[in-house]
């Protein structure tokens, strides 16, 4: 079997499974979680191998698949991983089976139908990070809302409609405004060159005006903005983040939110390298307000999943701000804390939804000295906390350390050279870090020490299909702590590239097209 | 006269007219009318086949000349509209088993075919005529409402004004040009003299009645009410594509002039905001789709901003998804002792929980009509727009792109309903019937097809 055969079974599985769903009687729920959690498993086996075969040295697109698609517009079938998209496949892939036994116990309703939209919404994630022809890409992107919109819409909360309705409008507005954009994008690219191709590689290309890109880069920039989300567009967030089932807050938090930051570390910036640089300052700036607004937000939270959920948005101001450092140290730590904030939130939310199943409720006062009770429930959350604070040897330190470190480095020599701005920026996003370990902190205090309080006492432990859950999510979060050299291997040459194509003043003169 | 080519070039009508002839005769020896929605099937597909194998032979003929004539585009389209009627006839029967409806479907199919293959404005009004009066009388023939009679009378008012706008500009661009072809409306589409513009834009204020193009639409929605749900689908579905059709043939290779560009781009723009908005507070379905086809009519006729090569593939790919997924939404619709009651959203609610294969079809006919991906509708509309930006109005087409989105909400309320509400006390547990279950098959099998290998329909196109 040939190594691009797997990528596309890789991509594919989740929806084969979906589909063999169809076949499953309702009523054997045991059949349904059993062929959802395999199909999960057997995914991340074979991305987890793609991984290992994936070679760092290798500049160009690894396990590619080329087939035309629509050929009169230029759109093919084309899949393959990077540096870009290596780690948040693996990431995704490793999420799934969690996602899928979280759920074990806590989904009662229509269990059919919501192992199909998680099966669902695993393939079109997977699609939007493989996916290296921008057609496809809008195609995943897009296509990811549906079964979002009811994994929300059908086992949230109490206000669940609203929720949902919200997530989906507001993101359909920016994915509306970057269809827009990437039509422009590409018959501008054909009107000039003659060239009709959506495939990435050759809209990197492009040579546009500067004003053409600042537009075009705020379409999309809108676009991903609202998926990271990034202050002030990110009102959804809590909405969906609280209403959610566990199931779906983990997929928001652990991958979909990562669209974002992707999407402006693939497209958005390396598109429109000229708008980048112009506007970097301000994204840096909305950044830092991310990383302190939302802090301060989660500070003030009575609700335990609320708590997380503005925890997301400072985390993911980290990623941003080492995206628009423009140096390796925080392009690589961008990358890093990308997938740190999957496993750490995704946690975190998994522990939460623990809490939830037992007693039913998320309000923070209700709670106090778990620890004692609950002592692997106590051990878990400590860790998770401690790694979502950015304690050294978890994966926090590296991707919070990183991105800060490069951005310090890239604001200095401005400094020198007498602009004050960026490095006032990276003093500011620095006491994010502390605010970070005070809401945190706080939190594990609030519900694991003190006085022994909670509703419906006496419960149980942590079973053993929860305790595997997390102690799988503890591996690969002190994995990504104390090894970081490896996986950052990987993604050490997209970091390059996408250095590269940002901050070069002018694309190099080669027609569109004449690469194969 | 050349009888052979009249013969070739004219197949897929002779075929309706066998059927009809053929009906019209058991009509009068038979008694029973059970075989008529076959005998009305096996015309319609084999007139759909033979249009389609004439297209792709590339067969090019005018037996008519100056009045008539086909090439492969007229007769892809005669197949398109042949062939979205096979599903229109399988959804019927289960209310309309009698002669009477498929004698009159077949008329007007007759009419939408000399309408995609007219060369004058002669011919053009004939077959705008054979297509309308059946359906007039179609709204009526299922006479259960008070609001059926309100329903046809407000038709056929409103489609007596068209004919008459029609013929306005007709006449008015012969006196200008001094020809009644076709070519004249094209032609006065370039001119500045006034008399060609104010007979060009009679023509197509005709055309923005018959496809209910704001602010020419208030007919639709109690039209589409007042019907039964397959007269509505008959309506929303084949009437619509006709006309849409024919327009492209009206229009032809010629450019917009700019003050052109104004009118096929703001009604049409106003077309989609106010569809969709008007969509949002309405309480059953064949309502919601009567301003969500005011809407589509906008996004169709904004294929007519794009390049002359362009618009026919951008407007045929366009129908067939929307026409496909209406028909595959109504199929799935659960049949109810009061048609008035059929298709109140609310009778919708929690149908996944009863009729999930139902529930599934109509949310995803809900979100194509949306122009949600992975769903043929987005493909669809992704190349209007692409043709729109190509053709340079980049600010019409962010314009529509932002007025498609207002109508995610109310598509996405339908699917609301379906899935996460709680049922009705007394919910309808009937089923509809196998030929409406084989129409949404089919339907579905389509837009997959659209969904997978957009490359090869377009290619066909």
């Amino acid at each position: 079997m040939s190594d691009a055969l797997i990528l596309n079974l890789v991509l594919f599985l989740p929806a084969l499974g979906a589909t063999a769903l169809i076949w499953v009687p309702n009523q054997r729920g045991d059949v349904i979680r059993g062929l959802a959690f395999w199909t999960m498993a057997a995914q991340l086996a074979l991305a987890a191998w793609l991984y290992a075969q994936f070679d760092p040295a290798n500049p160009a697109l690894q396990f590619a698949t080329q087939l035309p698609w629509i050929p009169g517009w230029g759109v093919s079938y084309l899949i393959g991983l990077d540096g870009y998209n290596i780690l948040l496949v693996l990431l995704t892939a490793f999420l799934g089976p969690l996602v899928v036994a979280s759920a074990f116990t806590a989904i009662t309703k229509d269990v059919k139908l919501f192992y199909a939209m998680v099966l669902a919404i695993q393939f079109t994630m997977v699609g939007t990070f493989v996916a290296q022809d921008l057609f496809l890409f809008y195609l995943f992107w897009e296509a990811m809302l549906i079964p979002m919109f009811l994994i929300i819409g059908i086992w949230g909360g109490e206000r669940r409609i609203y929720a949902t309705l919200k997530f989906v409008l507001y993101t359909a507005f920016g994915s509306i405004l970057m269809l827009a954009a990437l039509i422009y994008l590409v018959v501008s690219i054909h009107a000039t060159t003659g060239i009709s191709s959506f495939a990435f590689a050759d809209l990197y290309r492009a040579n546009l005006p500067v004003d053409v890109q600042v537009i075009l880069l705020a379409a999309f920039g809108l676009s991903f903005a609202i998926k990271v989300p990034m202050v002030p567009l990110h009102t959804w967030l809590p909405d969906a983040h609280v209403e959610a089932p566990t199931a779906g807050s983990v997929i928001l938090a652990g991958v979909l939110l990562k669209m974002g930051t992707y999407g402006f570390m693939k497209l958005g910036f390396p598109l429109f390298p000229q708008a980048t640089q112009i506007l970097a300052p301000a994204i840096a700036a909305l950044a830092v307000v991310s990383i302190v607004y939302g802090a301060c937000l989660a500070l003030v939270q009575t609700d335990i999943k609320k708590i997380i959920a503005y925890s997301s948005i400072s985390h993911l101001g980290y990623v941003m701000l080492g995206l628009v450092s423009f140096n390796l140290l925080g392009i690589q730590g961008a990358v890093m804390q990308m997938v740190s904030h999957g496993l750490v939130a995704g946690g975190l939310f998994l522990m939460v939804g623990m809490i939830y199943e037992r007693c039913h409720t998320r309000d923070l006062a209700a709670y106090g000295g778990l620890a004692k009770i609950l002592p692997f429930y106590g051990m878990f959350f400590v860790i998770l906390a401690l790694a979502s604070v950015g304690l050294p040897t978890t994966s926090g330190f590296t991707g919070e350390f990183l991105a800060l470190l490069g951005y310090f480095v890239s604001a200095w020599p401005q400094f020198v050279r007498g602009d004050a701005f960026p490095l006032v920026l990276a003093a500011t996003a620095v006491s994010g870090v502390v605010l970070g370990a005070l809401y945190m902190l706080w939190l594990a205090e609030r519900l694991l020490f003190g006085a022994v309080k909670a509703p419906h006492q006496p419960f149980t432990d942590l079973n053993g299909r929860e305790k595997a859950i997390l102690a799988a999510l503890v591996a690969a979060i002190f994995w990504l702590g104390i090894f970081p050299a490896e996986p950052m291997g990987k993604t050490e040459l997209a970091a390059r590239h996408y250095q590269q194509t940002v901050t070069a003043t002018a694309r190099p003169a080669v027609a569109l097209g004449e690469a194969p | 006269m050349n009888v052979s080519m009249v013969l070739t070039a004219m197949l897929p009508e002779h075929l309706l007219l066998a059927g009809i002839v053929m009906l019209l005769v058991r009509e009068v020896t038979a008694g029973k009318p059970r075989a008529a929605v076959w005998v009305a099937l096996a015309a319609v597909y084999a007139a759909a086949t033979a249009a389609l194998a004439l297209a792709l032979q590339g067969y090019a003929a005018a037996p008519f000349p100056g009045q008539l004539s086909v090439a492969p585009p007229a007769l892809l389209a005669k197949a398109i509209l042949l062939g979205l009627a096979v599903p229109v006839l399988l959804i019927s029967r289960d209310e309309f088993p009698d002669r009477q409806f498929h004698i009159l479907t077949l008329s007007a199919l007759y009419g939408a075919c000399l309408m995609v293959s007219a060369d004058s404005f002669l011919t053009l009004f004939l077959g705008i005529e054979l297509l309308s009066l059946p359906v007039y009388v179609l709204v009526l023939l299922a006479f259960r409402r008070p609001e059926s009679a309100e329903a046809a009378l407000k038709y056929l008012v409103l489609g007596g004004t068209a004919s008459a706008t029609l013929l306005m500009g007709a006449s008015l661009l012969y006196g200008w040009s001094g020809t009644l072809e076709l070519v004249a409306f094209a032609r006065a589409l370039g001119s500045s003299d006034p008399l060609a513009v104010a007979g060009a834009l009679l023509v197509l204020v005709a055309f923005f009645l018959k496809a209910a193009v704001a602010p020419f639409h208030a007919w639709a929605p109690d039209a589409y009410e007042g019907a039964s749900v397959p007269v509505t689908t008959f309506m929303a579905v084949i009437v619509k594509s006709a006309v849409l059709l024919a327009a492209v043939r009206l229009f032809g290779a010629a450019p917009l002039s700019a003050p052109m560009v104004g009118v096929v781009a703001l009604l049409p723009l106003v077309s989609i905001v106010w569809g969709n908005l008007a969509a949002m507070r309405q309480p059953g379905l064949r309502r919601m789709i009567a301003y969500s086809s005011i809407a589509h009519a906008g996004y169709l006729f904004y294929a007519f901003l794009g390049e002359a090569g362009t618009r026919f593939e951008a407007v045929a790919f366009y129908l067939l998804a929307y026409g496909v997924m209406n028909i595959l939404a109504f199929s799935s619709l659960p049949p109810h002792a009061d048609d008035a009651a059929r298709d109140r959203l609310d009778n919708l609610k929690g149908l996944f929980q009863r009729r999930p294969y139902a529930a599934v079809t109509i949310a995803i006919a809900m979100l194509s009509l949306a122009g949600l991906p992975p769903f043929p509708g987005f493909i669809a509309k992704f190349l209007i727009f692409k043709n729109v930006i190509t053709a340079g109005y980049t600010l019409y087409a962010v314009l529509g792109l932002v007025g498609s989105y207002l109508g995610i909400y109310f598509y996405l309320r339908v699917v609301q309903y379906l899935f996460m509400s709680a049922e009705e006390a007394t919910p309808s547990r009937a089923s509809p019937g196998a030929l409406a279950f084989g129409a949404g098959a089919i339907c579905l099998a389509a837009g997959v097809v659209m969904a997978v290998l957009p490359g090869w329909v377009l290619g066909l196109l």
